[in-house]
């Protein structure tokens, strides 16, 4: 029941925010932040029952195949933490869109986001995961599409169209897995795809439900939408774009990893490939970005490429994947909370300088409070990776779990080594990448010189403390990490199927600080020498990432949205056609009518068949007028009296005369 | 007692056809159009819940009776029409104003219920015949209503279409009656068991006639290109139970020629099963993309009827409980969808006078409930849980995975999703549009929300159309019952 209530309660209180709205816009300021703190309370108490041990779970045969809930450890950490975001991003909520108008949409929208999410979360099958996952897809749209302008209704169309296509997409995935396995509860996947290991259906299978939940999580290649939509939504909507709905897919893609394919190589190897890509590709499109919130966007799909090389570990290491899903597990709360506290600053700029352009945002935080100071510069250490945060922690064990993979490798036959390497060295660059743009960001906004005295930038109470809470659990987390990072990741609060790393990782020893000082280096290197010599030459950022290299511009758009339906829709048209032309052919053939034949103006035959001609082609066009026959028949009639009055006329005669004299004269000469 | 739901709305159309005073009235006509209305949904209800029964009314000739009988499906089928079609009459009391000419509309209007009311209630394929005729006779007039040249013409081409398919199928009829004589609807089939050998490929040859024939008035290729003709010239509530309704007698039709005729038994593995299916996915397919280029709102609406329809073809196609369930769920879903978005767009033809999509940018300003419930239905009819086509999209197509039926099996739900995704791609710009218009953009529309007699209906339906998804008590047992007496 508990379930239930924590799901239903943001759609109830979506509506009532909204009816408070109509008449009185303060109190729905007030009661929106509230109601997502109480959502957030009751996930907390939910955490304190299940990890203490209570079972607890809801079904009911509703929604045609019947809803199922069930929480465990890993479903109440992220039912807590996505409620905690979701409070953080509330409480700036009402200060941010104070000027834009269409509060009370925005806020219904959000909280029937948050029941999706919830949803999902809580979900015991897949089938219960894609109802909510599609409700949240939906809501989460007005969010994108609520600036309203032209680049965000672009934006818009584009995240409707994937989230349409990657509902759809998961949606045959998961047919075909009902199909093969018999069953969508999460916790008895694994067994029921035991039997059909290797089978085509299950990798088919798998494969759409990748496609679908990576299409939400912003993998390569379908990453184009989140850099794009994530700048438009409003900050406390992209804070929650980035940090928890994204989190949705990677949650549908680690079920996935545990259920369908849990020491399946072939499987790992794919979505290892597909991790690289993103986490190289988001890092590159960042350090390239001059847009705030776009290197915020992008920098997302370069953490979830790292999450998702998590997710490759768990099938390769097989049984060993301890440390794997420890890392996974805890860079995806990591990231839910930087994520959370950089957007939110973000939007502080936002709403006080109202553009996001890094260029004029230079140096627009020099004279800022504090607070926001310290969040942004906690956020980004610990997105760099740098020790004593928490991200240091989540990356190290992701880097431990590829050197344990390598060390494996080496004694399956079959495996070639380079490629892993690779990964390897790819990975720390990535580090490093992370570390270029972070600093990028903070030099430009928070050191660099602002070319002319800016006013302070203010911030309401609300916006301070949901911008320094998330900030605020990531220092603890970065410097306690035994005391609470393991214990998160510990046993009893994995997804079904997942264990715990069996023994404990000394984070700052010699060799795992080895890892993050190349990291570091290479960031420094990367700052120096590509953002400090190359973009930012003569003090202002140049946009240096190529247009044409945009994959939804040059792929997606014509492909999907053009060439596809006009090829497909010149087949159906054809089928269409078929038998209305089949009866005109009949009609104007074997059962040709009587009546329809008109008598023929005997004495006009151009007329007659220019017109039918004409007439044809206008019935044809749509166009209902007078028959062409007649307007040409006068003509022609006008024509031939004309002609009948020039032969009949004396100077015709005369004219006839001199031309039978000339041809007499010339007959004469020759 | 059977026919009285035949007889009610014939009685009260002929009232209005013939007191020319109560027909001319408004106010009697707001009193016996929504009186009769309520009535035969009364009467309908009330029948539902008595055990079956039957009535032999009269002989067309000794071996020819006119048979009603009530069962399962009759109480689906008489249920569902009854509704929809006091719904649309409610929303037509305001609409018609506009449209004019509203004795001869509610006239025909009513006896057109009046006849699918017989049709649902025939007991055999003579009777039901008769009926089937007559649908296609008296629903004519609402096509032709407006009386311009177009609705003429599309009328026409209605009529010839359907009576072209329904001769078709009467020469499916008297193959089969020369096998069997008894043509009375027997859940799992009439057909003699020991029917000679050589006898089965002139049955099979028989029942795709007859399947053929039937499916013109369900709009299936390629027997389809009367529907988006004739549809979008009718007046919006006409065109709201064409589509909703009428094109379901074609359904009913399949239902009972291969449920309760021929038998699903005879009729699984063959040929004639594998083509129909063929034809209904590339119904399905044609009408989303048709639909997709189309930019007038009530013709894109009708060519995704064409392709809505042939998903409950798909379903009965599959010969299989779960795809016989999910047909019939779609039945319930897809009539009332999409009568709630033709009475949607029939406000906002009666608010703006605009009918092309592109032109109803911008209108959810003016008219946010109508737009609203217009997209509530949207997300039905596309199928995005928890709305109502979402769970017959579930059951259609899981069904098709597991009825046996080879590539048929895995194309059905590929196309499903296909078609799906189109059908999102030719609804939700008409909303996003109409909330988010873009920056500066002028509608020019300056109309208020439509009149309450016309909004509540629409709501109704939209919310209907939601709510029928997540709670599937209601039907469920009248559902399995259906499929308890077939399997």
């Amino acid at each position: 029941m508990l379930l239930l209530i924590l799901v239903c309660l943001p759609f109830l209180a979506g509506i009532i925010a909204y009816a408070l709205g109509v008449g009185n816009p303060r109190a729905r300021d007030i009661f929106s932040p509230l109601a997502a703190l109480a959502e957030f309370g009751l996930a907390i108490y939910l955490c304190t029952l299940v990890w203490s041990g209570a079972e607890v779970s809801w079904s009911a045969a509703i929604c045609g195949m019947g809803l199922r809930l069930q929480a465990d450890g890993f479903r109440v950490l992220w039912v807590a933490a996505a409620a905690f975001a979701w409070a953080c991003s509330s409480a700036i909520a009402p200060e941010y869109l104070a000027h834009g108008g269409h509060q009370g949409r925005y806020q219904l929208f959000t909280f029937i986001t948050l029941g999706g999410v919830m949803g999902v979360f809580l979900s015991a099958d897949l089938f219960t995961v894609f109802v909510f996952f599609e409700i949240m897809s939906l809501a989460s749209w007005v969010w994108v599409a609520h600036e309203d302008d032209k680049k965000a209704s672009y934006a818009a169309d584009t995240y409707l169209a994937v989230a349409v296509i990657g509902g759809l997409t998961l949606l045959m995935g998961l047919f075909l897995l009902n199909h093969t396995a018999g069953t969508l509860m999460i916790a008895e996947l694994r067994q029921a795809c035991a039997a059909h290991a290797g089978q085509l259906e299950l990798y088919a299978a798998g494969a759409l439900l990748l496609l679908g939940f990576g299409a939400k999580a912003g993998m390569f290649p379908l990453h184009f939408w989140l850099p794009m939509a994530h700048p438009v939504a409003p900050a406390p909507a992209s804070a929650l774009l980035s940090g928890v709905l994204t989190k949705c897919g990677i949650f549908g893609i680690l079920v996935i990893a545990a259920g369908l394919f849990p020491e399946d190589l072939r499987w790992g190897e794919v979505v290892l490939g597909l991790g690289t890509v993103t986490m190289v590709l988001g890092a590159l499109l960042a350090i390239f970005a001059v847009d705030l919130k776009r290197t915020l966007a992008c920098s997302s799909v370069s953490q979830i490429g790292f999450i998702l090389v998590g997710c490759a570990l768990l099938s390769l290491l097989g049984e060993e994947h301890g440390l794997a899903a420890a890392g996974t597990q805890l860079h995806m709360l990591n990231h839910l909370l930087i994520k959370t506290t950089l957007f939110l600053s973000a939007g502080v700029f936002a709403m006080n300088r109202h553009t996001l352009d890094l260029n004029k945002l230079r140096g627009a935080g020099r004279n800022s409070p504090l607070v926001l100071k310290l969040a942004f510069l906690m956020g980004a250490l610990s997105v760099a990776g740098i020790p004593m945060t928490s991200g240091y922690v989540s990356k190290t064990l992701l880097h431990e779990g590829i050197v344990e993979y390598i060390a494996h490798a080496e004694h399956l036959a079959g495996i070639a080594l380079v490629p892993l390497h690779m990964v390897e060295w790819l990975f720390l660059l990535s580090g490093g990448m992370t570390l270029a743009y972070m600093t990028k960001l903070f030099y430009l906004l928070f050191l660099a010189k602002p070319q002319n005295q800016t006013p302070r930038l203010k911030m309401g109470l609300p916006a301070a403390l949901s911008i320094a809470a998330p900030a605020l659990v990531l220092l603890v987390l970065g410097l306690t990490p035994h005391q609470t990072m393991d214990r998160l990741a510990g046993k009893g609060m994995l997804l079904d199927g997942l264990t715990a790393p069996v023994h404990v990782v000394q984070y700052l020893s010699l060799q795992n600080l080895k890892g993050a000082a190349v990291s570091i280096s290479v960031g420094i290197i990367l700052f120096v020498l590509i953002i400090w010599k190359c973009l930012m030459r003569d003090g202002v950022l140049k946009n240096a990432w190529p247009t044409w290299m945009d994959l939804e511009c040059r792929f997606y758009r014509p492909v999907v949205m053009q060439m596809l339906p006009a090829a497909l829709g010149c087949i159906c048209r054809m089928f269409d056609y078929l038998t209305d032309s089949l009866i005109a052919a009949l009609r104007m053939t074997v059962l040709r009518s009587a009546r329809m034949k008109q008598k023929p103006l005997t004495r006009f035959g151009l007329a007659n068949n220019l017109g039918a001609l004409l007439d044809r082609h206008a019935r044809r066009k749509g166009q209902q007028r007078r028959s062409f026959i007649f307007s040409l028949a006068q003509w022609e009639e006008q024509t031939i009296l004309t002609s009948r009055l020039i032969g009949a006329s004396m100077s015709f005669g005369l004219l006839m005369f001199c031309i039978g004299l000339t041809l007499i004269l010339v007959y004469l000469l020759i | 007692m059977i026919l009285l739901p035949v007889l009610l709305p014939l009685a009260a159309g002929l009232v209005l056809l013939l007191i020319r005073p109560i027909g001319e009235s408004r106010t009697a006509r707001m009193v016996l159009v929504p009186a009769a209305l309520v009535l035969t949904v009364t009467a309908n209800l009330y029948l539902a819940s008595q055990p079956d029964v039957s009535l032999l009314l009269w002989q067309l000739a000794p071996e020819m009776p006119i048979y009603f009988h009530l069962d399962n499906l009759t109480r689906l089928f008489s249920l569902l029409t009854s509704g929809i079609w006091c719904i649309a009459g409610v929303f037509s009391l305001q609409y018609m104003q506009h449209e004019g000419g509203e004795r001869r509309f509610f006239c025909v209007y009513l006896l057109v219920l009046a006849i699918l009311m017989g049709l649902d209630y025939a007991g055999s394929l003579i009777t039901f015949y008769v009926f089937y005729e007559l649908v296609t006779l008296s629903s004519f007039l609402l096509v032709i209503h407006s009386g311009t040249h177009e609705a003429i013409m599309a009328g026409l081409k209605y009529l010839f279409y359907s009576v072209a398919g329904a001769f078709m199928a009467l020469f499916g009829v008297f193959f089969l009656y020369s096998t069997t004589s008894d043509l009375v609807f027997t859940p799992g089939g009439v057909l003699p068991a020991s029917f000679i050998p050589g006898e089965r490929e002139r049955l099979l040859i028989a029942l795709a006639l007859l399947m053929l024939g039937f499916s013109a008035k369900a709009g299936m290729f390629p027997l389809h290109g009367w529907l988006p003709a004739a549809h979008p010239v009718a007046p919006a509530p006409a065109s709201a139970v064409l589509s909703g309704i009428i094109t379901k007698s074609g359904v009913l039709a399949l239902i009972r020629v291969l449920y309760y005729i021929a038998g699903v038994d005879f009729l699984r593995g063959t040929w004639v099963q594998y083509a129909y299916l063929s034809l209904t996915l590339i119904t399905v397919l044609m009408g989303s993309m048709m639909a997709y280029y189309e930019p007038v709102l009530k013709k894109r609406l009708a060519y995704s009827t064409v392709s809505q329809v042939s998903y409950v073809l798909f379903g009965i196609g599959l010969m299989t409980p779960v795809g016989l369930a999910g047909a019939l769920c779609h039945v319930l879903f897809h009539a009332t969808i999409k009568c709630g978005l033709f009475l949607a767009a029939g406000a906002f033809i009666y608010q703006t006078g605009r009918t092309k999509v592109a032109d109803l940018r911008g209108v959810g300003k003016n008219m946010p409930v109508t737009v609203w419930s217009f997209a509530l239905c949207s997300l039905a009819l596309v199928g995005i849980p928890p709305a109502s086509g979402f769970v017959s999209k579930w059951l259609l197509a899981t069904g098709a995975l597991d009825a046996g039926v080879g590539v048929w099996g895995y194309l059905g739900p590929v196309i499903l999703l296909v078609s799906a995704l189109l059908t999102a791609g030719y609804l939700f710009p008409v909303v996003s549009r109409g909330f988010f218009p873009g920056e500066g953009y002028e509608s020019g529309i300056t109309c208020r929300e439509a009149p309450g007699l016309m909004i509540v209906p629409v709501v109704l339906l939209a919310v209907l159309a939601i709510l029928l998804g997540i709670f599937h008590t209601p039907y469920n047992k009248l559902l399995t019952a259906v499929l308890g007496g077939l399997f």
